[in-house]
Formats: structure tokens, sequence, C-alpha cells
């Protein structure tokens, strides 16, 4: 356990793995429910209209109005630099800064959720896009014209925010190993990570425009975006309207680099997950391998973890991959590239499925630390009481281990659905005719099985 | 037709596959607790493992942890316990430290060359590490089974 430390340094208590007889029922449950959804399987597209409609332009307008948005952005940066400012002047202590709760858990995994119920709920608070608004106004204001952009280079797409989605993860569970007590990512560089995100980040806004970059490379927006995509809340040139559920899904993907934002995604919690349990002892035998070759025990422990992350990436490319070429012997099939992208988007609900299962209890215990003793004493160093809660503790007491289980099993079971839903859907739109559609549809099936029961296999032996 | 048999199979393949990877994986479990307990040991003096055995409940005998130098000897020991049962373990330490219970936030001191009894209820469920607050080692795990 000491050996190979992780983020989750932060809390004091890891789950335990489901046991075996929840395994046994989560995967039937997901094999029963796949056969029932081959056998229902609707005739037409029903996800291939978002059917956005507006909401009273009063409440799009308090939403969406500029002393909204000011206040939001301006809410963004402040907790940002408060996070920068924490991270460098606060305690090493990962569980008693601000910095790291903030970042990894408040951020990186509240958003996700919070999108997918509501739609892009980051955008009004992303800093850097306000800071780039900001300064791009006072710009033209002062020069009486906008300041001049490079063109984006649309062969791009979401590359540049796939492959740092990959960095982010990388520097949090892989990068943060020092050897003995878990401590993952320390305060302090964090800190400097972010400074160092925010000047990259605002220079490619300087670069290619505010929104264009948000939209492409900004790793958090693009990130929380895809999620944001099966929320029934959208806007649509300036206004705000709702949507069905799930349909926004369908388009996100055809930007080049998006099926690599999915893939990051799910590579990333499974390799998280996989390093406490599934890929241990591998990853213990490839330790002590390097470390025979003559590696240091840091480096030894940051390759072994890179090329663990890096062979889940690949390995959940191939499942998708055999799915995608099987979809393409079926008669009638749409070009290879177009089911590639085509049905990148019916894995987000996977993706989703994966971080509630992996991280729903480090989420809700970590935020009782966010709302008390990290807001009140933000440093760590115990010099502010700003909020009277400086001195409360996490009740570990709030969740059973059996409340956190049926909460992961069931993540899994919905995501699979959902997922099997949004395929089929594709599917039908893309054979017109049902009964070659449902016989491509066995290859998704086969695909959506392979990744929930590899969740609950994650699961079933994590910690071990 | 047979596209859709072919399917089929694939798809009892996968099943079986999950299902053989489910009952493999209490296999799994003892042989990754020795590479733990095995791999803790290379940061100390190169001690090998001995007689440090899983905590199995015997009520008679109270698990000793024996700490030297900061070290557990023989790697970080195992307790574990069903939620509601009373967590009874001691620790012995050649140099004074603390030992510190996360998640139950219990800290109790070790003089030097003493021995100190930690008892408390186990009544949240979870894994849990105990560490020495002194040479930051993790000492044991504990386990608190529903």
């Amino acid at each position: 356990m000491s050996l190979l430390p992780y983020a989750h340094a932060l809390v004091a208590r890891q789950d335990l793995p489901i046991p075996a007889w929840l395994f046994a029922w989560g995967a039937s449950i997901v094999l029963i429910v796949s056969f029932f959804a081959l056998s229902v399987g609707w005739r037409k597209p029903r996800f291939e209209d978002e059917n956005w409609r507006p909401l009273r332009a009063g409440l799009s307008r308090a939403l969406l109005g500029w002393p909204a948005q000011v206040l939001c952005g301006a809410i963004g940066v402040f907790l940002l630099g408060v996070a920068i400012y924490s991270g460098l002047r606060g305690t090493e202590a990962p569980d008693r800064n601000f910095t790291l709760t903030f970042i990894f858990v408040t951020v990186w995994l509240g958003f996700p959720l919070f999108s997918v119920v509501f739609g892009n709920v980051f955008k009004p608070f992303n800093p850097w896009r306000a800071v780039g608004r900001a300064v791009g106004g006072g710009f033209a204001a002062i020069a009486g014209q906008p300041a001049a952009r490079l063109e984006y280079p649309e062969r791009l797409g979401r590359w540049p925010a796939a492959i740092g989605l990959l960095a982010f993860v990388w520097l949090e569970i892989v990068y943060g190993v020092s050897g003995g007590v878990a401590v993952g990512l320390s305060p302090h560089p964090a800190a400097i990570a972010a400074v160092v995100y925010s000047t990259y980040t605002l220079a490619m806004m300087a670069l290619f425009g505010v929104e264009k970059w948000c939209e492409r490379g900004e790793i958090l927006s693009v990130y929380f975006g895809m999620f944001a995509q099966l929320g029934s809340f959208g806007t649509k040139e300036g206004r705000l309207g709702a949507r069905k559920p799930l349909a926004a899904a369908g388009r996100w993907a055809a930007v080049p680099g998006s099926v690599a934002v999915v893939l990051a995604s799910i590579a990333t919690t499974s390799f998280d997950g996989g390093q406490e349990g599934v890929f241990q002892s591998a990853m213990f035998d490839t330790f002590d391998w390097l470390i025979d070759v003559g590696f240091e025990a840091t480096a030894s422990r940051r390759i072994t973890s890179t090329l663990f992350m890096a062979l889940c990436f690949a390995g959940v490319a191939l499942v998708y991959w055999i799915g995608v070429r099987g979809m393409a012997t079926v008669r009638g099939a749409p070009s290879l590239r177009k089911l590639w992208t085509g049905f990148a988007h019916t894995l987000i609900p996977i993706a989703f499925a994966y971080l509630v299962a992996h991280y729903f209890s480090l989420f809700v215990y970590q935020e009782q630390a966010q709302f008390t003793y990290l807001l009140s004493d933000p440093l760590g160093t115990t010099t502010t009481d700003l909020f009277g809660t400086a001195s409360a503790g996490v009740d570990y007491r709030l969740l059973s281990a059996n409340a956190i289980w049926y909460v992961q099993v069931g993540a899994l079971v919905i995501g699979h659905v959902v997922a099997l839903t949004l395929a089929h859907d594709r599917a039908v739109a893309y054979w017109g005719d049902y009964r070659q559609a449902a016989r491509s549809q066995y290859w998704m099936l086969a695909v959506m099985v392979a990744f929930t029961c590899f969740g609950l296999y994650l699961l079933s032996v994590a910690n071990s | 037709m047979h596209r859709t048999k072919r399917g089929i199979a694939l798809l009892l393949t996968l099943v079986a596959v999950a299902g053989l990877a489910a009952c493999g994986s209490d296999d799994d479990e003892t042989t990754d607790t020795t590479a733990t307990s095995a791999q803790s040991t290379t940061g100390g003096n190169g001690s090998t493992a001995n007689g440090k055995q899983p905590a199995d409940n015997d009520q008679p005998s109270i698990e000793t942890i024996v700490v030297r130098n900061g070290e557990p000897v023989g790697g970080s020991a195992e307790l574990e316990y069903d939620a509601g049962e009373q967590v009874r373990f001691r620790v012995s330490s050649n140099e004074a430290d603390e030992v510190h219970v996360h998640g139950y936030d219990i800290g109790e001191e070790v003089p030097a060359g003493g021995t100190a009894t930690i008892s408390f209820p186990a009544d949240i469920e979870g894994i849990f590490e105990i560490e020495l607050h002194g040479s930051e080692k993790q000492i044991a795990e504990l386990r608190v089974n529903p």
C-alpha cells in the first residue's frame, strides 16, 4: 500500500472492495439489461435532435447578462488566486491545504457532476476565460479594434485538450509520488503547476481567441464541456434554453480529437482504480525490475505508473476500436472514420459512471473538509479561522460501506444503460434499416459490457 | 444470420472472462498481501518478514506491532474487524513516537522502549492507515468490514 502512493492521500479512509456477491449481481443485471435492450430497440432515432427551446428571456438575461458574467468570472479568478496563494504560502500537508482539495476534488470532480445535471456551468466561472475577455475587452476599448488573432488550425481539433487531460492526471497521480507515506502531489508544486498552466492558457487565448481556445484546448473547459453534453440545459446565440437530455452529445465528437478526450477520461480513471488493486502486483514487479536495472526509487515509480497509464489508454482505445471494426462489417455500414467519431459520445456516460464509481466517497468526505476547515483556514497554518470552522473534522461515519457500494454499482449500471441507449439510437440513424442497426449493436453491446464489467472488476479488487 | 451468432458468441466469451476474473480475485488478494509486506521491508535493514501474521481476530493474544527505529519489523501489519467489534492492538517501539489511526483520528504516545495498547470500537467502515507520526511510516492497515 505504501509503495505506490496516490492522490487519495487527501482522505484518511479508503473504500472497501465490493464483495463478490455484489459483483455477481452487478454483472448479471448488466447482462440482463443488455439483452433486454436488444429486444426493445426503437426504429427511429430519438436523440439526433436535441429539441432546444429557449427559456424565458428574463431568466436568460439574469443568468447570462453581463452582471452575472462579471460576478461569476470574478469568483473564478478569486478562487484560482486563493488556490495558488495557499499552495505557495500554506502548509505542505496535503490534507490541510486548500489547494489540493479545491483543484483535484471540488473543481475536478464537482464540475462533471454539475455539468451532467445542468449543462456547461464551468463556462462562466472559468477564470482564464474571464481574464481573457476582460483583457480583450480592454484592448478593444483602448485600441478601437479587436486584437488580431491567428486562425485556429481545425485539424488540431480537441487534441490539445486530450493531451492536456492526460498531462493533468499524470501530474495528479503519477508525478506526485514521494515514497513512504502516501502524499500524491504536494500543495507547492500544485500551485506552481497552476501558475504555469494559467500562463500557457492565457497565451493560447491571446493567439487563437478566448472562446476558440476554451472550445478546443483549455483542458477543464473541454473536459467539463464533454459531460455537459449530457445535461438538459444549453445556450444558443446567447440565450439559455432547455433541451432533451443526452441529445446534445451526438454532435460533440465530430471535432477531431474528441474521441481521444473521452477515451483518456475512461483510461485515467481506470488507471487510478487499477493501481489500487488490479494492476498492483504487476506494478510491483515492474517497479522491482526497474530498480534492478538501476533506476532510483522515484524514477522507477514514475516510469511504472506512466507505463501503466499508457497501457490503460491503449487498452481502452483497443476495446473501442474492436467495436468500431466490428460494426464496419455489418452491411450498409458508413466509413470506419465516421463510425469511430460517430459512436464516441456513447462512451461519455461510461466515463461519468467510472468517475462516480471511483470518486464518490472521496468527494463526499473531502467536501466536508472543503466547506469547513479548508475554508476557514485555507493555508492550513492555523493562523486564520475565517468562518469559525477551522477545528471541524471530516465525519467518516456519514456513509456506510454498503451505501458506497450501491452507489458505485448503481452508477456503472445506469451509465451502461444510457450508453447502450445512445449507441442504439446512433445506429438506427446511421443504418436506417432497423435490422442492420440492431446487428451492428452486438458489437457496441460487447464494448459496453466489457467497460462496465471491467469497472465492476476494478471495484471488486480495489485496495487489496 | 451467422453474424448475429458471432456477436452472441463474443458476448458469452466476455461474460465468461468476467466471471473467471471475479472468481480469481480471491486468490489474487493473498498474493497481493504477500507482495505488499515483502515490499515494505525493503526500506528497512533488509530483514525478512518473520512471524508477522495477518490478524485473524483470535481473542486471547493481542496483535503486537514491533517497531524498530521507526520501521515496523516484518512490514506493515493487517488488522481486520467487523463493524461493532473492538479494535485492540499493541505497538512497542525502541524510540518514542506517536501512533496515529487515520479516519478514527486516534493518537497514542509510545515511550522509548515501551508499549502502547490501543483500543477503540470499530464504528467506521472502510480501510484506514495506521502510521507513526514521527517517522511517518505506515505500520498497519486497518480494515473494518460492514
